[in-house]
């Protein structure tokens, strides 16, 4: 080599290539690494951006307020039914003999800087968490997304909605408040009315007779390590299999099967998704700020003979105590054993049946439809109206179901009788499915039937002119529909160094329509 | 797939025969009779532990109880105008011996009022109960008083006077409650029905716990020590010690929570918490999502 | 490696930055541009108050709106940015198949089969054992496991600890006299000794309740269970578990707060609405000589939610 060392800044900027020190560091990755070509395509990637796409996304920023906001709390938080004598800052607990979980939890909220902040944002975000999960999930659903090659990541999230639901009562319960320890409770009671094995699963699962001292720190290694971990390679798994099978869209212009039209992963989809997840964190900590959760301090420690009314699981686990509200006492008492019908149909049996049926639906639609094809265009729900009337059916059970766990609170809210409202939601759980398929199904045919539905109209601006004769002239596009008339093309390789400055309002692009 | 008219004209009665099995199941075995077994016999309340014990010249117990809670006994110059205040206001369903009226057979429909100490009349009058607007109500709401405190005061005296019984009127003192003892104690006797955060709840056949969010100290009290209603009676199982401690906690804590965190959202707990994540997180953020993206 | 200074990306196919696809949807960038500088300062005004606030120890709502407005403002203009000022395209990409060809999945697909197929096929005893020791190992493994994860239930669930002559104690201990209930009251007692432990609270809790009728009979052979209008009946749901806490004494119910299963006291506590199957089973008081309450025995049926074992 030479001695020619660059000692001009001109030279050294050449010396370093047309990149500058960014490729510099770059080519160096890619001697150990060879991420340049794999790199490139990533930065290429192309992902369609309708806003329906994006449900997913508040999930999926959510759970990662989830991780950040809950290593926070695991900092202050003591997995242990030990007692002790609380004495801190809010007096209405003081010298109350509670356990050092609870204390713990009082302790982060009042004493630590911020703690009070982290947990109701990791609260807060639980629920979106799981509210944002459905949402996409029926989101999935309608538009035909699971099909064939997708079953898979189908499947995937359904897990993940499983764990989230099983993750969230955990957490809610660690605290070891009034209302959650009646929530473990509950669950305990539950495994217990499984049929056969029901005594021994209860007293493996929480360690003996109900309450014991092993729960609370079973229930923490479950919400803070094994559950999550869990969590976060399914997540993974399923990001990476929305990258591999690439992003499903809808039809329209120039959009096939064999392509996909929208943002380039870098800068645009980067921009938008980054500014996005601010943007859900944004929100979780406005409404942790001004609005007020699960405040542990009111409800006191859990004792096993206390009780408050009004006690509701949170929205997650709504339908199944709605379930398990509204289910007759039926049960089976004979030969020397009973099976509490009363528990185990309603809150095992049935949510059994429904998730069985949602990881099934792939292959029931199969065997129905006989279509095995591989589908990257998503369906219109209008168009599938047997889906979509089948999907709102079970979503109309749910939602009964999830305003049935609150009997208590609406008789109380309408100064009804909470016999009639328990009897209201009994026919509605089973007519609102009922009534809702064929009222769906009838609404998708009207809807096929009426053509340009869903497309917006534009306005026609009439005038007259001199000569008497009536003009039409579209008006101005929408800016959101500007470049929907644009062929798409592949992501550049080069913008090539225009002389021009681009101009005040040359960013129209005025289409005829 | 076209489906003829006689198949469409199936779906709907198919549907609802099979609608109707489940719904007559269901609601048959919600078995929600109507439940009349009234079992109400308030007298003889408990005597309340004391300590101080004040007489009149004449011998008669005026006022009684402990540096916690003082029961006073309304005056007895105030019989006349209570006597002409309840022929106005209460003789018409209680009788005009305040003896109650049976009717139809139901023991409790207009109850007797004697024998029942005045902290039950005050109580009943002064929280709006009574006179009740509508006498058929089993269960009168609380609204506002039509009487006068004085005026509530005096019925008290003179319903006392057909039969002088306990409990009297009480005041309670606050300056040395304990909070926690009656945050404990709220937790383990009243939250069952009238929630951890005192907002009430609907009960068993129509019948609801009210509200505590607005209610004086010495209602309170009354409403512990002479049960109104289908609420127990609490007596020798608190003490004036213990009721002192609830009442402090429920004027503090449960009338002025502190919320920390930001709003309280009228302490209906998960429920509310639900709405607002689904409405102003989940949708809120939605609206968000559909700024970002792309409508076509 | 490679020598930069000889390198230029001569290769690269380029585009004029006035091809309609690299446009900003804005129409008037330069106004765009305003706007997002602005959503920026102010993200940058919050974030630096966050910081402010949480080095004072603010408010927790002072931190979150701080955080949260920050966070928000800094989004906003992110996304503004790539939505109204980058290029817009649309951009296409081909979907490659992912599936390979019938070669080489043929060739995959004999790997496992044709070389598992040897192996295993000529060797099948070997295979045999193999595939026998794992799966014994599997069932084994399974049970120390389970076996270390908590007791066996036996019998505990079908007991309480009343026993004849237990006292019935309160929540601080004292225990209960004849005198200490008036009429329409209840209390929540515990067999003495138990009232501070997880057993007594979580199985032993019994509410005591007083009615008017004194020796009344709930049900028939239960006529000398309720001395002087005592009525005890276990706190546990037949249900889930939950203290049935919520007593109602004009209508005479006790009423479960978690589902509402509602149970009548005057008549054996058999349940009368909601989910509950069984009554709540009737715990048989005395008094005794000096006035205190007393259990004749234990409950005559386990207490609290149902299970396979229960007969």
């Amino acid at each position: 080599m030479s001695v020619d060392v660059p000692n001009t800044r001109r030279a050294k900027a050449q010396a370093k290539g047309p990149f500058g020190s960014v490729g510099k560091i770059l080519d160096e990755l890619d001697d150990r690494l060879g991420v340049a070509k794999g790199g490139r395509t990533f930065m290429d990637k192309i992902f369609p951006d309708h806003w329906s796409f994006m449900l997913g996304e508040i999930a999926l920023y959510s759970f990662v307020i989830l991780l950040v906001t809950g290593v926070f709390l695991t900092l202050y938080y003591i997995p242990s039914s030990d007692l002790v004598t609380y004495h801190g800052s809010y007096l209405p607990l003081n010298g109350m003999r509670v356990s050092e979980a609870y204390a713990s939890t009082v302790n982060l909220s009042f004493a630590v800087r911020g703690g009070l902040l982290m947990r109701q944002m990791h609260h807060w975000s639980c629920d979106i968490f799981l509210g944002a999960i459905v949402v996409h999930m029926a989101r999935v659903f309608f538009t035909g997304a699971f099909r064939k090659p997708r079953e898979l990541n189908w499947s995937i999230g359904l897990t993940l909605l499983t764990l989230a639901i099983i993750n969230g009562f955990l957490g809610y319960s660690l605290p070891d408040d009034l209302i959650s320890g009646t929530g473990i409770r509950i669950a305990y009671s539950i495994v217990l009315a499984m049929p056969v094995v029901g005594t021994y699963i209860a007293f493996w699962l929480f360690g003996g007779n109900f309450p014991g001292t092993a729960i609370i720190p079973r229930f923490f290694i479950l919400h803070v390590l094994i559950i999550p971990g869990i969590m976060l390679a399914l997540v993974g798994a399923h990001l990476y299999l929305l990258v591999r099978q690439k992003h499903t869209q809808f039809p329209g212009k120039g959009r096939t099967e064999k392509n996909v039209v929208g943002s380039p992963m870098f800068p645009v989809f980067m921009a938008k998704t980054t500014g996005f997840l601010f943007i859900v964190g944004g929100i979780t900590a406005l409404l942790s700020a001004f609005a007020q959760i699960n405040p542990i301090w009111q409800f006191g420690p859990y004792e096993a003979s206390r009780i408050s009314y009004a006690v509701q699981p949170d929205l997650y686990m709504a339908f199944l105590d709605g379930a398990l509200r509204i289910w007759p006492s039926w049960t089976f008492h004979s030969f020397g054993h009973t099976i509490p019908f009363e528990v185990f149909v309603p809150a095992i049996v049935f949510p059994g049946l429904i998730f069985g049926l949602c990881y099934m639906w792939p292959t029931i639609e199969r065997i129905f439809t006989k279509d095995n094809e591989l589908h990257n265009l998503l369906d219109r729900p209008i168009n599938r109206p047997r889906r979509t009337a089948a999907g709102v059916s079970v979503g109309m059970l749910i939602a009964v179901l999830f305003f049935a766990s609150s009997t208590d609170v609406i008789a109380n809210f309408f100064h009804v009788s909470l016999e009639e409202v328990l009897i209201a939601m009994r026919v509605l759980v089973v007519i609102t499915p009922l009534i809702s398929y064929p009222v769906t199904y009838k609404i998708c045919k009207e809807l096929q039937a009426s053509k340009g539905s869903g497309k917006r109209k534009v306005a026609n601006t009439v005038t007259r002119s001199e000569e008497g004769e009536y003009v039409a002239t579209p008006a101005p596009v929408y800016v959101d529909d500007m470049h929907s008339d644009l062929a798409a093309m592949e992501v550049p390789r080069f913008i090539a160094p225009s002389p021009d400055e681009v101009e005040e309002g040359s960013g129209t692009r005025v289409v005829e329509r | 797939m076209k489906t003829s008219l006689l198949q469409r004209s199936l779906i709907l009665p198919t549907l609802a025969l099979i609608s109707l099995g489940p719904i007559v199941l269901f609601v048959g075995s919600a078995n929600a009779s109507g439940h009349t077994q009234y079992q109400t016999t308030r007298k003889n309340a408990g005597t309340p532990y004391s300590s101080i014990v004040k007489k009149n010249k004449s011998g008669v117990v005026i006022s009684y109880g402990n540096s916690a809670i003082m029961y006073n006994a309304p005056p007895s110059t105030l019989d006349t105008l209570g006597e002409a205040l309840f022929m106005q206001n209460c003789a018409s369903c209680h009788g005009a011996k305040a003896n109650g009226v049976p009717a139809n057979g139901v023991s409790a429909a207009y109850p007797d009022l004697v024998g029942l100490g005045p902290a039950t009349i005050d109580f009943w009058i002064d929280s709006g109960r009574m006179p009740a607007a509508d006498p058929r109500v089993v269960e009168a709401p609380r609204r506002f008083a039509r009487l006068t405190p004085d005026q509530a005061l005096a019925v008290a005296a003179w319903v006392n006077s057909l039969d002088p019984s306990l409990p009297d009127i009480p005041t309670p003192s606050l300056k040395n409650a304990n909070v926690a003892d009656g945050a404990a104690l709220f937790a383990l006797n009243c939250a069952a029905c009238h929630t951890i955060e005192g907002d009430g709840d609907a009960l068993a056949n129509s019948t609801f716990a009210p509200s505590l969010r607005d209610i004086p100290a010495f209602q309170v009290v009354e409403a512990i020590r002479t049960g109104p209603g289908d609420m127990p009676r609490f007596t020798g199982n608190l003490s004036d010690y213990q009721v002192r401690d609830i009442v402090d906690y429920v004027t503090t804590e449960i009338q002025h929570p502190q919320n920390p965190g930001g709003l309280g959202l009228g302490g209906l707990g998960p429920v509310a918490e639900g709405f607002v994540a689904l409405l102003l997180g989940v949708g809120v953020l939605a609206l968000v999502g559909f700024w970002v993206g792309e409508r076509e | 490696m490679s020598d930069h200074e000889q390198r230029t990306p001569v290769e690269l196919k380029g585009l004029a930055a006035n091809d309609p696809h690299l446009l900003p949807a804005s129409k008037n960038p330069k106004q765009a541009e305003r706007v997002i500088a602005v959503c920026f300062v102010l993200g940058i005004i919050f974030v630096a108050a966050f910081g402010a606030c949480f080095w004072i120890n603010a408010q927790p709502w002072k931190i979150g709106a701080t955080l949260g407005a920050g966070l928000s403002f800094l989004g906003i203009g992110l996304v503004a940015w790539g939505k109204y000022l980058m290029p817009q395209g649309p951009f296409v990409e081909e979907r490659h198949q992912l599936a390979n060809s019938q070669d080489d999945r043929d060739a995959f697909a004999a790997a496992i089969v044709q070389r598992g197929g040897d192996v295993v096929k000529r060797r099948k005893l070997l295979g045999g054992l193999l595939g026998a020791g794992l799966g014994i190992f599997g069932v084994v493994a399974m049970f120390p496991l389970l076996r270390s994860l908590g007791p066996l239930p036996k019998k505990t669930l079908d007991s309480t600890d009343w026993r004849k002559g237990t006292y019935a104690v309160d929540i601080t201990g004292r225990r209960v006299r004849v005198g200490d209930l008036a009429v329409g009251s209840i209390v929540t007692v515990y067999p003495e000794g138990t009232q501070n432990t997880d057993r007594g609270q979580a199985v032993d809790q019994t509410v005591l309740i007083r009615i008017s009728n004194e020796n009344f009979t709930t049900l028939k052979g239960r006529e000398s269970w309720g001395p002087q209008g005592y009525l005890a009946y276990s706190k546990l749901c037949t249900h889930l578990g939950c203290p049935v806490g919520l007593y109602e004494q004009e209508l005479q119910v006790l009423v479960c707060p978690c589902h509402q299963s509602t149970f009548n006291v005057l008549n054996g506590a058999v349940p009368e609405f909601g989910p509950a199957p069984r009554p709540l089973p009737q715990l048989p008081l005395y008094i005794d000589a000096s006035g205190y309450i007393r259990a004749q025995a234990d409950y005559d049926q386990p207490v609290g939610p149902g299970f396979w074992e229960r007969s």
